[in-house]
């Protein structure tokens, strides 16, 4: 009882002191980084998070865009989405003009309310694919590949790169959840059009015993597994397909498959393993190096120094250039202050992007919220991802069915 | 019908369910002693596969070396879990026992990704990760030398409960009062059963983290153990490797025919199931002592 | 003082039976109502729709489980899934042209349909066994809600809820919304609070004791069993569709899970078994502690008093809310609500502290 009366009396304390400080920040511009730091994301969480931190940090060492700088809101909130509501609407009050949760629970319970209080909110590589029509979720950026565009690319790259579609057998191995499930239209649309034949396997979440799912996927004697999970079940999937003797070269995976899982499975054993890839890994690119340069050698990094250039640590970076783009453009165009809805029609005027060869170019528009469904396909050799392709997209138009579908629904209430 | 698939799920579902038995150890050990469901013991499991990790990675050690350390280390762990929290709690409603074991699993569910790092880390057992190939059924080694280790531990249980300390911890579990009055430490009891229980979480936690990865989905594995608890007894020893390979079998085979019928993963139903239907027709479970109750 | 019982006589049955017999506790009752009813107008909208809102909707859902678990005894480890069915059947029911109210009603009766079935086990077994029988149902109805289609809402999982009006007031804006929530909590306190002083929240209370005992003195306990969990999952469904439409405005199966099931016993549990101003405190703490601690710890660590990495400040408010959960159970046993009537008997005979209450 006294703890929670002390905790109480610190809140109120704390939330009066956050008020006036917004009150005369002017002119720094806010995102919320409301994410899920103890839950389901927690595979991801951490360097992704790290990454959008340090980018923020780069831009305000760098004297910010027009002498604006930014500020990253962070909160827990443990995927539970009414934690995340109330922060979200904390967010709002403080004068967020953009929020990302990271979590796909989250951003659908937040969905109505960003659309009705003009706030942007990115939903990288999760929550609603169908949210990439712009029309219907005109505050909703999806920024890169959706799952169906993640499915249509590998389907792709097996078609140009492995001998052909015509007459293979494919597997799709996913945790048994709508986000498993999801791409399953767009390739039961790719078999009928290309001609192979696939099979989709569920496996129970959380996927740590795949093992009676794996035997019923030898004996389909698939020439190409697809996996479809994320976190503790992706290097149990891997070493579960190369224990049923499905060489590595035939292993894709979903964006969901970074380093650790790789050293999970075997730094040597994952060798050949291939997944789709939506940023650059590494610290060979300009914004990396001046991260390093700038944020991480001054000693202003967000987290430990070993996952700078890390899959999901780039990928934040990314989100954050993007974002950070939208802003630049939005404050040229419209002026100060910066407001959600001048961040969306900035955001919706980017370009070919690129993040200086960091990332596929994106071009959002006021319809298409993807950005073009850019992606590649990039292999384990041992010791990093290396790419096999270049950024390319594929079958959009099935994409876009699937998304028209669903925004419809969306319309309807679903 | 396909006899070599039949083999192979029936093989490797048995081996699984032996590796739950690792985990359902632990709240078996503790029940028979001191009748308190410990719903924390999922999260031991994870506990001490971070603790494994630390010592492999962060201080150095060979990876038998840190399990060894992490027997000791888990040892205390259950001794203290028992004396400055369940000690506290004798003669209360057994909700709020299980609640406390629940409150129990959260803490510790900050503290090892809190202090040690969310993101998945990783402990090599070096287990030769290739099947191993008998006609058409393809056996998974890990989960071989897992059951292996599960039958050991509970064989060992089983021998334990003959030794002097053993005769002690069952005379505890008949009767508190009566134990007490022939000069029995009941309480010393207890505290070594719950230490007992954290190494049988060491275990647990060596095997599924190199499988899986250490993160705190390790604590999830505690439904599966509960099923295999409530199917064997929930003080039986030989409950829980009988009740570890039925539930492993049922998982394995059962999904194996029906996932494809019905498109999803059924595993989760089918444990639900076997809770649901034993809590029916035998809420003792098969080789659990029926509770007599006096008005 | 404050508590004057002088001049407090009954003359009839009825007077010395009401809710509130000291004429404090009605006016604090009153404040309390008077305080809730004009909330909005006191309250920003952060606090009113963050705060107070899903605060009332929870204590609405963890009344119905304290009549179960408190009042009748029987253990309930799947309730979030007996929420998630009301939840469900009051959004297809409205999509389906039906008006409002009487889908709420026809959440309800879902959910206390289905809830018997969960009951079921409860006439076999109790105690640890009752909960895990309900755990595994809580998975079951889990399993079936994501594995349907029909029911989850297709690829996405979501349905959001349609325009609605209560009682003829179209429930949109916050304000709107906040009433509704209030009603439903006013009239589950109400109920509540009535149940336990009519003959069957007396027989449920016999069962809960000794349920052979209740047998013998003319109770039976087969039919107050099977009716406790009848009115519980009854108000549990009608929570959840109140939560779906008063508060989330789209249902999930994520936000029904079983984390959530384990957070209602924790507020019923660390709220008092069985009282009713307990459920309100209990749902106050599981509700608001973390986002509370989230806070407290993120402007700790903005203002540099605490300089430890961001994973480990992420995890400091869940090994916080564990601690907090197993001191209240090894220190408090009886809840919150023990801590109010503790300051209650203090006040009760303050300021001669050494005479009888």
């Amino acid at each position: 009882m006294k703890g929670l009366l002390k905790g109480l009396a610190g809140a109120a304390a704390m939330a009066a002191v956050g008020f006036t400080g917004a009150a005369k920040a002017d002119d720094t511009i806010k995102f919320a980084l409301l994410q899920d730091f103890t839950a389901v994301y927690t595979f991801v969480t951490d360097e992704y998070n790290q990454g959008q931190r340090d980018y923020l940090r780069l831009i305000n060492e760098e004297g910010g865009i027009n002498g604006h700088t930014f500020e990253a809101l962070i909160r827990d909130t443990g995927n539970e989405p009414q934690r995340g509501i109330e922060a979200y609407n904390r967010a709002r009050r403080e004068g967020a003009v953009l929020v990302d949760f990271l979590s796909t629970p989250v951003s659908r319970a937040a969905v109505n309310r960003v659309l009705e209080d003009e706030i942007v909110m990115i939903t990288v590589l999760h929550g609603r694919g169908d949210a990439s029509d712009g029309q219907t979720f005109p505050f909703v950026f999806p920024m890169m590949a959706t799952y169906w565009s993640q499915a249509a690319l590998l389907a792709d790259y097996i078609d140009n790169h492995g001998g052909g579609l015509e007459g293979k057998r494919i597997a799709h191995v996913y945790i048994d959840s709508p986000f498993g499930r999801e791409p399953v239209p767009v390739l039961r649309e790719l078999a009928e059009r290309k001609g192979f034949e696939l099979r989709t396997f569920a496996y129970p979440s959380p996927g740590n015993e795949q093992s009676a799912t794996w035997s019923d996927v030898r004996r389909f004697r698939p020439d190409y597994v697809i996996l479809w999970g994320a976190g503790g079940g992706q290097p149990v999937s891997v070493r579960e397909a190369i224990r049923n003797g499905i060489p590595q070269e035939n292993i894709l995976s979903v964006v969901w498959m970074a380093e650790t899982d790789a050293r999970t499975v075997g730094t040597d054993l994952a060798t050949g393993v291939k997944r789709f890839e939506a940023v650059a890994t590494g610290t060979d690119y300009p914004i990396m190096q001046r991260i390093m340069e700038k944020v991480i050698e001054p000693g202003h990094g967000a987290g430990p120094r070993e996952n700078v250039g890390t899959t999901y640590y780039n990928i934040g970076v990314a989100s954050m250039a993007v974002a950070v783009e939208g802003a630049r453009i939005a404050l040229e165009e419209f002026g100060t202050p910066l407001t959600g809805d001048k961040l969306r029609r900035g955001m919706e005027m980017i370009e070919d992007f690129d993040a200086e060869g960091m990332m596929p170019p994106v071009t959002l528009s006021e319809e298409d919220h993807q950005g073009g469904g850019y992606g590649r396909v990039s292999r384990w050799d041992g010791s990093a991802w290396e790419p096999v392709t270049d950024w390319f997209n594929a079958h959009q138009d099935i994409v876009w069915e699937e998304i028209e579908k669903d925004a419809a629904g969306f319309r309807e209430g679903r | 019908m396909d006899f070599s698939y039949f083999f192979e799920l029936l093989i490797n579902g048995a081996l699984t369910g032996l590796m739950y038995s690792l985990v359902a150890l632990g709240i078996v050990l503790i029940y028979k002693s001191a009748g308190v469901p410990n719903l924390a013991q999922g999260a031991m499991v994870m506990i001490s596969a971070y603790v494994i990790w630390m010592f492999t990675s962060m201080v150095g050690l060979p990876v038998y070396v840190s399990i060894a350390v992490a027997v000791v280390v888990m040892f205390l762990f259950g001794l203290l879990a028992e004396r400055l929290l369940l000690r506290k709690m004798v003669g209360q409603p057994i909700i709020m026992i299980v609640m406390l074991t629940l409150g129990l699993e959260i803490f510790l569910r900050g503290l090892g990704p809190g202090f040690l790092g969310a993101a998945p880390k990783q402990i090599s057992l070096g287990i030769d990760m290739m099947p191993i190939i008998v006609g058409d059924v393809f056996i998974n080694r890990e989960y071989l030398i897992g059951g292996a280790i599960a039958v050991t531990m509970i064989a060992l249980s089983l021998l334990f409960f003959r030794t002097r300390l053993g005769t002690k911890l069952r005379a505890v579990s008949d009767d508190h009062v009566s134990s007490w009055s022939v000069g029995i430490s009941v309480e010393r009891a207890i505290g070594i059963s719950w230490g007992i229980a954290g190494v049988s979480a060491v275990a647990a936690g060596a095997l599924w983290g190199s499988v899986q990865g250490v993160d705190w989905t390790l604590s999830m594995l505690l439904f599966p153990a509960v099923a295999v608890v409530i199917l064997g007894g929930l003080d039986s020893i030989y409950g829980v490797l009988v009740g570890g390979l039925i539930v492993g079998i049922l998982g394995s085979v059962i999904p194996g025919y029906v996932d494809p019928l019905v498109g999803g993963g059924t595993r989760d139903v089918v444990t639900s199931l076997i809770i649901l239907l034993t809590i029916i027709f035998r809420p003792h479970g098969m080789f659990g002592r029926e509770d007599i109750e006096r008005v | 003082m404050f508590y004057r019982q002088s001049g407090v006589h009954h003359t009839r049955y009825q007077t010395a039976r009401r809710l509130w017999p000291l004429p404090t506790d009605q006016r604090i009752v009153w404040l309390l109502l008077a305080l809730a009813v004009a909330a909005p107008f006191y309250m920003s909208d952060l606090y009113l729709t963050s705060y107070m809102l899903p605060w009332l909707i929870w204590s609405a859902a963890a009344l119905s489980l304290t009549l179960l678990m408190g009042i009748a005894g029987q253990l309930h480890f799947g309730f979030a899934a007996v929420m998630a069915i009301g939840a469900y059947t009051s959004i297809h029911l409205t999509r389906a042209g039906v008006p409002f109210e009487l889908a709420l009603i026809g959440a309800g009766l879902m959910s206390a349909v289905i809830g018997c079935i969960f009951g079921a086990a409860a006439l076999r077994v109790k105690g640890l066994y009752l909960v895990m029988a309900t755990l595994a149902m809580q998975y079951l109805v889990d399993w079936t809600i994501i594995n349907v289609p029909a029911i989850s809402g297709g690829a996405q999982a979501t349905l959001s809820t349609p325009s609605v009006s209560l009682l003829f007031v179209p429930l949109r804006g916050d304000t709107a919304l906040y009433y509704g929530a209030l009603l439903w909590a006013v009239i589950v306190t109400l109920l509540v609070l009535n149940i336990k002083r009519t003959s069957f929240g007396r027989a449920l209370v016999a069962v809960r004791d000794k349920d052979f005992a209740a047998a013998v003195i003319g109770v039976n306990p087969f039919k107050y069993k099977l009716l406790a969990f009848f009115t519980s999952s009854f108000l549990g469904g009608v929570s959840g569709a109140v939560l779906a439409f008063c508060y989330y405005q789209a249902v999930t199966p994520e936000q029904f899970g079983f984390n959530v099931s384990i957070q209602l016993v924790a507020m019923v549990l660390v709220g008092g078994l069985g009282s009713v101003i307990g459920a309100f405190l209990g749902a106050g703490f599981v509700l608001l502690v973390p986002i509370i601690l989230t806070n407290v710890v993120a402007y700790a660590a903005v203002a540099g008093w605490l300089t430890v990495s961001s994973n480990l400040l992420a995890h400091i408010p869940l090994m916080v809310y564990g601690g907090l959960i197993i001191g209240f159970i090894l220190f408090e046993p009886l809840g919150l609500a023990k801590i109010y009537d503790n300051i209650r008997k203090y006040f009760l005979v303050w300021p001669f502290r050494h005479t009888q209450s």
